[in-house]
């Protein structure tokens, strides 16, 4: 465990060498969030009016909530990456590494998103009390809920990214099953809450990986202890599956490997 | 002149069916990138009608405007990153000083890097845009003026990626300024221009020329109007003249890194 805290810390350490690099990005993340709130300001006559149960306070905290974590772990780069480590053979270089490849990039992300983090959700609280004129009332237990399922949502969707890379084992470019993937995710749950759906699409979209992701985002505008252990139980459930997933084809992606020597 | 400009033409023609050649030499990842940019694109749709159930129409966007936007906006990004995607890396190369093999040609040098390479997926925008246009208005002079917009569209982001592209002569590292430009055109092109009120809609109707990509064509679709068609037109050149010029303008400024390097 101790080698892939050291792999978590050297990243925030180089990640924060960068720091600069956040501004550029922050401009990316304040567009979109423009974007959506300028849209649900038109969408809303009435701040107080609840379209399928969201008040306009509740719907542009959960949008800048969700793009947050969709902004701080997509993952176009890091499936860009892991498939040019395949395609390359360069992955070979990990069998006698003393650590699990799977863990190890995931401490890698998690590193860099940790610092992400940090920033992005100051940006985002800034930029949402501007807009909506406070930030949404939570106590400090509550607040410390959707901090833990935040955490576990950006492991989990880091871990479905990687996952998604690893497919170059079996498709020769993975990218495309990633657009779709963070396609599907930015709308089906990102931009809207699953509650703007039709029901039969709901039932479905609760048993995706994008209800755990969004958990937080649903939390902060309406926190409530049984939707709290709910979202907690079902991260837990896609946490230990994303893992598996990602060693299984690994593992498998590993023995069907051929690699050139030079 | 006419016959120098039908060499430059005949070249330009050339050196974009050579990138589309390299590209499909892999004739599977080419396909498999063009039908899965198509269904990414389409996962929008979903957005706007959930948006449209909640409201007939938005900011006098209803369905048919809203496919128009979409295509148009397609379009516009598929031809400037099929035809033109070297343009996006301009900035790049001025940084990595690897302009030297383009300059030694006999031909215009920024067409040349602009048409040096071409995105396979860029196709399935291509595709993606016209489809829209036949499942929402199948007319004959609005396809042609579709396709008109499409290209002027396809421009006019070709020539702002240019102009972002050429502050490397001038700046180091500017590739994050040229990027957040380029998301700033793609976030806007694809939501009503009405939603936006104030400083934001004169902005993106002059700086960002959105405008003439997206919105007052989408005006000419539904109502034409010949003024409005030659404004489109104006800023098109206007914004190409803009980009040879600051291109050039930066090119005196280029310093090579004697880089030894291959276009193959």
């Amino acid at each position: 465990m101790k080698k892939y805290l050291y792999a978590f810390k050297f990243e925030v350490m180089t990640t924060l060498q960068y720091a600069f690099n956040f501004i550029g990005k922050m401009f990316s993340l304040f567009l979109m969030i423009f974007v959506f709130m300028n849209l649900w300001n038109f969408m809303y006559d009435d701040p107080s009016q609840a379209i399928n149960g969201y008040t306009k306070f509740q719907m542009i905290w959960y949008v800048s909530i969700s793009e947050l974590i969709y902004f701080i772990t997509r993952g176009r780069q890091t499936c860009e990456e892991i498939s040019r480590h395949i395609k390359n053979g360069n992955i070979a270089y990990t069998i006698n590494k003393p650590y699990d490849y799977v863990v190890y990039t995931l401490f890698t992300l998690l590193g860099r998103s940790f610092v992400s983090s940090a920033f992005y959700t100051a940006f985002i609280m800034i930029i949402g009390s501007a807009f909506t004129g406070s930030l949404p009332a939570l106590t400090s237990i509550e607040l410390l809920g959707v901090i833990l399922v935040f955490a576990l949502a950006i492991t989990i969707s880091l871990l479905l990214v990687i996952a998604i890379g690893l497919f170059s084992f079996i498709f020769e470019d993975s990218s495309p099953m990633y657009w779709i993937y963070s396609k599907i995710w930015l709308i089906c749950g990102t931009l809207f809450p699953i509650e703007f759906f039709p029901v039969w699409a709901q039932n479905i979209l609760k048993f995706t990986p994008i209800y755990v992701i969004t958990g937080p985002s649903r939390l902060i505008v309406n926190f409530n202890a049984e939707a709290f252990v709910q979202t907690l139980i079902a991260q837990g459930i896609y946490l230990v599956f994303a893992f598996g997933l990602c060693e299984l084809i690994y593992r498998k992606g590993m023995k069907k490997l051929n690699v050139n020597g030079g | 002149m006419l016959t120098a400009a039908k060499n430059q033409i005949k070249v330009t023609l050339l050196t974009t069916k050579y990138a589309v050649m390299r590209e499909m030499l892999n004739k599977a990842t080419f396909l498999s990138n063009v039908i899965f940019m198509i269904l990414n694109n389409s996962t929008f749709l979903i957005q706007w009608f959930l948006l449209l159930s909640i409201k007939e129409s938005i900011g006098g966007y209803d369905i048919h405007k809203i496919l128009y936007l979409w295509g148009l906006a397609s379009l516009s990004y598929g031809v400037a990153h099929f035809f033109f995607k070297g343009a996006f890396h301009i900035g790049e190369i001025i940084n990595e000083g690897k302009l030297d093999s383009y300059m030694v040609q006999p031909k215009n040098i920024l067409i040349s890097v602009s048409t040096a390479s071409c995105s396979p997926s860029a196709m399935g925008d291509i595709i993606y845009g016209f489809v829209l246009f036949f499942v929402n208005d199948p007319s004959v002079v609005n396809f042609l003026l579709y396709t008109l917009f499409g290209i002027t569209g396809g421009l006019i982001v070709t020539s702002v990626a240019i102009i972002l592209n050429s502050l490397s002569f001038w700046f180091a590292r500017t590739d994050s300024i040229a990027d957040a430009g380029m998301n700033l055109m793609t976030t806007f092109a694809t939501y009503p221009g009405t939603i936006f009120k104030g400083a934001t809609k004169i902005i993106l109707y002059t700086i960002v020329p959105l405008g003439a990509t997206a919105y007052i064509p989408i005006d000419i679709l539904t109502n034409f109007d010949w003024k409005y068609t030659l404004i489109v037109l104006g800023v098109t050149v206007l914004f190409v003249f803009l980009a040879f010029f600051i291109f050039y303008r930066g090119l005196k400024r280029y310093a090579s890194s004697n880089l030894m390097s291959a276009r193959i």
